[in-house]
């Protein structure tokens, strides 16, 4: 139904890419049809966290609308719905982003140590402001909030692994050993390391 | 019942067991504002302006998520309650462009309303307000094809949120990002694509959500009246309120300017469609059918009702005159139970008992596109009256469940030249009575000698016709209607109807007279009075009972029907009664003296 004969304009939000036609592969469907199994039947939303992160990791670090789109049909809820949870999280992307993800924590013991210096020096040496992706496509620079390792700050999340201590002098250097040995230039966890 | 008694600001109040502490206060006319609270939809205890001080409990509470136990003391004007309240309010004011002058809402907006009520005198706001989608005005973004969302205005009390999932059950609305940044938004900006969409601008409290139709049309002080009707586009016969736009002054008359739902809790709980809501325009087009009109050799001529009368009477009886069978009527199911009672005084009184079997009751049918667990279901039958018919005798097939008429047995008999003469009653929207080119084409070629329309609105075959008689629509006319539930329900004259057209049954009453009947009504009161003494032991027999609800100043429209405005009526008219439960219209309360505006199911059973 058509009411109005004038052209209203679009919305300027910000808009996930359509991307191109999505389903799991293979492997993932599998993955996902055994977490399902975990929820009782009448809440199957909840595997949406599990259900987005195969989708991001499929699609290489950022979701698309179809991808959006994919998930929602296998939750059985609206993309709309999905939209909804992916937009709330911080480590959901809706657009391209680094191989590495550098969260850099900006609460109150990081933001004391200098965590404001860590993402400055960062910045300077990715040629980045905070929420951007270097040149090369290496790295994606963001600030959070507190990552829970306050008693080693400042602290810095990679992907899905912890950095701790970064003092503002080291960060240039921390970026040269992630180019030349990736994972392994991280300290890790150090609450992670003493549970053990 | 179950009750529980509790003390509200000193006053014993005694509810149902379960109500919650908000329910209870507003039931006892105690002010308490609520911004996600809607009695439609789901409790979701986010916007936090109905907290109050409960004895015992250490905090503030919700008193939309608290419920009421025995004995609890509620203060909702303590000195605590009153700051924190303030406090909530200054908070949600802090990004609100307060374009009130612009706003649609401005008037009627429990934004405006209650945090003049309630909240603070002035902002300590010092920072710019956040804008998305650029500023003022321009912020209006596409919200679908019947809304408009304004994203600055949101005050993101999710209510719009809850009603697509829970009641249309599509959730297409959803809020995305968090904190200050969060935002009412659709996947890719797609807009909502419902047949309930409008009901979003009825459930948004402020003016975020408005529709296009409405839209800068009108401000809730140029609409000073307000008439509790019935919706007549399909079966389903929802409750609803036509709203009345003054013209200026020298234009005289008012204007119809919007339809919206009225809470009915048998037929429609607070919602309608966007089909009842939108589709008004009609009736005051261009293409409305002002004066009789008779065909002469110049094409239809405008004439008075003292020559289209005359004439259609010769035709009437020049076609009769050979083969009383030989002239049939096609009545739309929009056609009201007053008017078929009168059409089938007149058939019988012409052609004996069976009289009936020369009307063909004509309606359409579509299966309307809606999720499949819709909490509000719209019917396929687009004819408000099929169960009228159905009680009165006519042939109605399988009724609103079967199909849509066909008609093949009338179209075979105009075509074998055995029917002369058709007389239309078409009193819906053009279409609404189903595809008649056949007839025209058998006009057209002279198979007909007389094709009569009686309608509204100038439609192909009135347009073919040789006598077109102008009736009133729906808002124009008191009439009964019986939904699909059968329930007689009763729609009240809203807008005056032009000078020149006719109520549908006094036409059909001075045609019968014109044809040598003695059927002598001057009114429809009359026709219902007859109405009801001719169906004794049915729902029919009050029918000349039925009190019809007339034009009210809009402010006792708030008091009297829609709950979710109630608040409006809480604190704004305090001088004048209480309302008690939500349906004053069923409890008679609403206006001193007035009965229900349609006869109660449970009237049926006796
Ligand atoms: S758009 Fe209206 S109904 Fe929806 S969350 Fe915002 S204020 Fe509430
Ligand atoms: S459901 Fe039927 S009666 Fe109700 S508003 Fe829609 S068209 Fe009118
Ligand atoms: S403040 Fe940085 S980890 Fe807690
Ligand atoms: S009405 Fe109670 S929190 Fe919104």
């Amino acid at each position: 139904m058509e009411y109005a004969p004038a052209k209203f304009h679009k919305s300027a939000r910000k808009l996930a890419p359509a991307g191109e036609t999505f389903t799991y592969s293979p492997e993932n469907q599998r993955r996902f049809d055994e977490i399902v199994t975990r929820y009782p039947p009448d809440q199957r939303k909840s595997a949406i966290l599990y259900a987005l992160y195969l989708a991001q990791n499929q699609n290489g670090g950022h979701l698309t609308a179809a991808a959006m789109d994919h998930v929602a049909e296998q939750i059985r809820c609206t993309s709309a719905e999905v939209e909804d949870v992916v937009s709330y999280y911080t480590m959901f992307f809706t657009k391209p982003v680094g191989k590495y993800v550098l969260n850099v924590c900006r609460t109150l013991s990081c933001a004391l140590l200098g965590a404001e210096r860590v993402t400055e020096e960062l910045c300077a040496k990715l040629g980045i402001k905070p929420g951007e992706t270097d040149a090369s496509g290496t790295f994606t620079l963001l600030e959070v909030e507190c990552l829970g390792a306050c008693d080693r700050a400042p602290v810095v999340m990679v992907n899905d692994d912890w950095h701790e201590r970064l003092s503002p002098e080291q960060a240039g250097k921390f970026i040269d050993d992630i180019r030349a040995g990736g994972a392994a230039a991280f300290t890790g966890c150090h609450l992670h390391k003493e549970k053990k | 019942m179950e009750t529980v008694t509790l003390t509200i600001d000193g006053r014993p109040v005694t509810v149902e067991k379960g109500r919650t502490v908000l329910q209870a206060a507003i039931e006892a006319g105690i002010s308490v504002p609520y911004y996600c609270y809607h009695p439609g939809i789901s409790i979701d205890g986010s916007c936090r302006v109905c907290i109050v001080k409960i004895e015992k409990m250490p905090k503030l509470q919700t008193s939309c998520s608290t419920v009421c136990t025995e004995g609890m003391v509620v203060s909702t004007r303590d000195a605590e309650t009153v700051a924190a309240r303030a406090g909530v309010f200054e908070f949600l004011l802090v990004n609100h462009p307060l374009d009130c002058p612009v706003c649609d809402k401005g008037g009627e907006c429990p934004l405006q309303d209650f945090s003049y009520t309630f909240g603070p005198a002035d902002s300590r706001m010092d920072f710019p307000r956040r804008t998305f989608d650029g500023e003022g005005v321009k912020a209006d973004v596409d919200f679908g094809p019947t809304l408009m969302l304004n994203r600055n205005r949101c005050i993101l009390c999710t209510r719009c949120v809850r009603f697509m999932k829970e009641i249309d059950t599509d959730a297409q609305i959803g809020v995305v990002d968090r904190g200050c940044g969060s935002e009412i938004a659709t996947f890719q900006e797609h807009g909502v694509h419902s047949l309930l969409s409008g009901n979003l601008m009825d459930v948004c409290p402020v003016g975020a959500i408005t529709t296009r139709d409405y839209r800068f049309k009108s401000r809730p002080w140029d609409n000073p009246t307000v008439v509790d009707t019935t919706c007549t586009l399909c079966s389903k016969g929802c409750s609803t309120s036509a709203w009345l736009k003054a013209k200026p002054e020298w234009a005289k008359g008012s204007q119809l300017i919007r339809m919206t739902p009225r809470f009915n809790p048998d037929v429609n709980g607070y919602w309608m469609c966007d089909i009842g809501r939108f589709n008004y325009h009609w009736i005051e087009s261009e293409t409305r059918l002002r004066r009789p009109m008779i065909r002469t050799a110049a094409g239809l001529e405008k004439v008075g009702w003292h020559d289209a009368e005359p004439r259609l009477r010769d035709k009437i009886q020049e076609a009769a005159a050979a083969d009383p069978d030989a002239v049939r009527f096609i009545v739309s199911a929009h056609a009201a139970t007053e008017e078929l009672f009168v059409l089938k005084q007149m058939v019988q009184g012409l052609l004996g008992a069976d009289g009936l079997k020369s009307v063909s009751m004509a309606w359409t049918r579509s299966e309307k596109p809606q999720p499949p667990n819709a909490k509000f279901k719209i019917p396929a039958a687009n004819a408000p009256n099929v169960n009228g018919a159905r009680d009165l005798g006519f042939m109605v097939g399988q009724g609103n469940d079967g199909p849509a008429p066909d008609l093949a047995e009338l179209k075979a008999a105009v075509e074998a030249g055995r029917v002369k003469a058709v007389y239309v009653l078409d009193p819906g929207p053009d279409g609404s009575i189903g595809d008649l080119s056949w007839l025209v084409e058998a006009r057209r070629t002279g198979k007909l000698s007389l094709l009569a329309v009686q309608g509204v609105v100038m439609t192909p075959h009135a347009a073919a016709a040789d006598v077109v008689l102008p009736g009133y629509a729906f808002v124009e006319k008191d009439a009964l209607f019986t939904n699909d539930q059968g329930q007689v329900q009763s729609a009240s004259l809203a807008i005056v109807a032009p000078a020149e057209a006719r109520e549908d049954c006094l036409i059909l009453a001075g045609l019968a007279r014109a044809l040598g009947l003695d059927i002598a009504y001057q009114t429809s009161d009359e026709v219902r009075r007859a109405l009801g003494g001719a169906m004794p032991g049915t729902a029919y027999a009050g029918a000349g009972t039925v009190v019809f609800t007339r034009p009210v100043p809009a402010a006792s429209w708030l008091q009297a029907s829609n709950p979710s405005e109630r608040w409006k009526w809480d604190f704004m008219f305090q001088d004048l009664p209480p309302v008690k439960g939500h349906n004053v219209q069923l409890e008679g309360l609403a206006r001193e003296g007035a009965g229900p505006n349609y006869i109660p199911l449970r009237q049926v059973d006796k």
